[in-house]
């Protein structure tokens, strides 16, 4: 008659965060492969795309297993669906990395002079703004250890606010580089100059989802 | 009576049988939590729970035992048939320690006490028909299978809102738990000492009215709270790197942005010459500023971790509250029927009069403890190993709130089931948003196991009862 034992579900929290960590490392290979795309190095491309793929496929599989073992009796103390949601977006982040690394490496793009650094900053500031959102994951255990308020909260709010005005930082990077690209027109063909467009919505996205992963877990603050 | 020392013998074994159950299985609920939030290794709890269980029993569990005697049936339709009342008592002993031991085997999550409760029942109805069983007690009983998991949930909800709002919301936790540490040992060393003696130390002649037993019982809060207090300001606080600095970097973060502000005002006023002095240092607070944000990065709360250790101590002491609760309920369900049994054979009739034996109590003490050692140690350290979430802070709430209901419930002489109000207590931490998951079907089991386990133990002991008539009645 083990009752208690029976009671207490497994955490979803701790294997949110280990799934956080994978979507942080093919973050991280996309960085990798960003110094080595405005390099023009179109051998190395291919194979940190298939290792960013590799990556974001083992973390669908923790994903899945967290939601494996989220059965309907589980109680919470953050709303079912806002956790499933969390999950989802941090899922999302991992898809458009690897999106990302498969668009760069469709074809051996030229990185035109004048693109080169704003280009690097743009991808710096997105990966800085995920990196932010993932330490807000990375504060749920101790969000959960302070029942969702107090200092906790005020750091994660604060963390919260800093993923804003970082994504605020990438859109206007953003704006200054499709200037540039549009300036670039005659340097690129269509293709190049279309694909290029794409990459760039897409690294934007990353910065996107991150917001909107550090605003999902800032409602399930405990409100003062 | 005929077969007087055969009858006595196999009470001595059923009533030990049962409190061997009791020490297996349900100490192992009690006590996993403190040994799941690694506030007790296993040989502490265990020790704990011999030491505390065998007390509350021995001490505090006469009152419940005397209702699980005499309370559910009409003892006066067997003043005429003392072995029908001998033979009764202990088949239902056995049924219920049969039917626990099959709810064992296949993990169902049943109570000694329902058993104990349904098998009683069981053989009175089968003597008496529906008559013979005081019915408004029963439903006395039953009800508070439902009210005690509900009590206790409030009580943890309501402790642990209150730990929120007092520690985890605070600026300084660790500070704000040295303020509430010793006010909160004051609350359950009272309570505490309340129950053993209010009316409880009977078997020491030390039963005392309210107002002395109150007197006595705030004394030894009062000590226990003074202790505590001197203890906890040994506890170092954090430096001003941990905790606190989160919030002073804030501030410095701040003023600094205000002097870049004001740098720049002067500057635009000032000769030309003195201009590039102030850029030169408006160049320096910007850099000090990029080093603040760096360190202002997130960091573990260093302090959040020295408050679980404070409620590691605050929990060893809820776990012998815990241990006293259960062993002053519990015990019941293998002394009641034992003394019933005992006392109708030394004195040939059916005894009302006498109050159950110090012997007795502490041969089902005794019992519990040698089923904790043979068995549940074992049961403790699976359930230890699956309730690793549990922090000593939502570990001390929920056997408090456990505790206090249990001892609340022995008082009024009602017995009810340890390990639903543990889960009761646990649930209501969860409700505050305390706990990682929980699974709730552990409670729809539970509400089912209380519709079979009556019933259950009922029937087994109507079959007991018919078998043991054949041989002595």
């Amino acid at each position: 008659m083990r009752t208690i034992a029976n009671l207490f579900g497994k955490s979803p929290f701790v294997p949110l965060q280990s799934h956080m960590r994978k979507v942080s490392e093919c973050i991280d290979g996309l960085g990798e492969l960003f110094q080595i795309f405005v390099n023009e190095d179109y051998d190395s491309i291919d194979e940190i795309a298939r290792k960013i793929s590799k990556t974001e496929h083992e973390a669908d599989l923790v994903k899945n297993d967290i939601r494996n073992h989220l059965p309907r009796g589980l109680f919470l103390p953050v709303d079912r669906g806002k956790l499933l949601e969390i999950i989802s977006t941090q899922d999302e982040i991992a898809d458009t990395a690897e999106n990302v690394a498969v668009l760069c490496s469709l074809k051996k793009l030229p990185v035109p002079a004048t693109v080169k650094e704003v280009f690097l900053e743009f991808c710096t500031k997105s990966t800085e703004c995920f990196h932010l959102s993932r330490a807000v994951i990375e504060q749920l255990d101790e969000l959960l250890e302070s029942g969702f308020g107090g200092v906790e909260a005020e750091k994660v709010r604060e963390l919260v606010h800093a993923v804003a005005v970082k994504e605020h930082e990438v859109d206007l990077c953003q704006r200054k580089l499709l200037r540039i690209m549009f300036d670039s027109e005659d340097v690129l063909t269509y293709a190049e100059f279309h694909l290029w467009l794409r990459i760039l919505a897409e690294i934007s996205t990353i910065s996107d989802l991150s917001e909107n992963l550090a605003d999902k877990v800032r409602t399930t603050l405990e409100i003062k | 009576m005929e077969h007087a020392d055969i009858l006595l013998a196999l009470a001595g074994i059923f009533g030990f049988y049962m409190a061997w159950n009791i020490g297996a299985n349900d100490v192992a609920n009690a006590m996993g939590t403190s040994v799941g939030s690694g506030a007790l290794t296993l040989r502490r709890a265990v020790i704990v729970a011999a030491v505390l269980e065998f007390s509350g029993a021995f001490l505090a569990g006469s009152s419940v035992s005397e209702t699980v005697r005499k309370g559910i049936i009409d003892t006066d339709l067997f003043s005429s048939d003392p072995t029908a009342f001998v033979c009764g008592m202990l088949a239902a002993l056995l049924a219920a320690g049969v039917w626990l031991q099959i709810a064992s085997y296949f993990g169902w999550p049943v109570s000694t006490t329902h058993s104990i409760v349904g098998a009683i029942i069981g053989f009175g109805v089968l003597y008496g028909g529906v008559e013979a069983v005081h019915w408004p007690k029963v439903w006395q009983i039953v009800s508070s299978w439902v009210i005690s998991p509900l009590l206790s949930a409030t009580i943890s909800y309501l402790t642990f809102k209150l730990l929120l709002k007092n520690i985890f919301y605070q600026k300084n936790p660790l500070e704000a738990t040295k303020r509430l540490a010793p006010l909160l040992v004051f609350i359950v060393m009272t309570i505490l000492t309340l129950t053993m003696v209010f009316k409880g130390l009977k078997n020491l002649d030390l039963d005392l009215e309210l107002g002395p037993a109150l007197l006595i019982a705030m004394g030894v809060g009062i000590v226990s709270a003074i202790v505590t207090a001197v203890l906890v300001r040994r506890i170092e606080s954090p430096t001003d790197d941990d905790s606190m600095s989160y919030h002073r970097m804030q501030y410095l973060a701040n003023s600094l942005a205000k002097a870049k502000q004001h740098l720049r005002r002067v500057k635009d006023v000032s000769d030309p010459s003195v201009q590039e002095e102030i850029e030169q240092l408006i160049d320096r607070t910007e850099a000090l500023t990029t080093t603040m944000d760096r360190k202002k990065g997130p960091t573990d709360t260093p302090s959040l971790n020295k408050v679980e250790k404070i409620f590691i101590y605050l929990q060893i002491l809820s776990a012998c509250f815990v241990a006293f609760a259960h062993g002053s309920n519990d015990v019941a369900n293998a002394i009641g029927p034992l003394s019933a049994v005992l006392q109708t054979i030394a004195e040939g009739k059916v005894a009302l009069e006498s109050a159950v034996s110090p012997e007795v109590l502490a041969l089902g003490g005794l019992g519990i403890v040698i089923g904790l050692a043979t068995w549940g140690w074992r049961v403790m350290e699976t359930v230890g190993r699956r309730i690793t979430e549990l922090t000593p802070s939502r570990g001390f709430t929920a056997e408090f709130a456990a505790a206090t209901t249990i001892v609340l419930a022995t008082k009024l002489g009602l017995p009810i089931s340890t390990t639903h109000t543990l889960v009761g207590a646990v649930v209501g931490v969860g409700l505050a948003r305390g706990m990682g998951a929980l699974n709730l079907n552990t409670v729809r089991d539970i509400a089912i196991s209380w519709v079979i386990t009556v019933p259950a133990g009922a029937i087994f002991a109507m079959i007991f009862y018919k078998i043991l008539m054949a041989f002595f009645g």
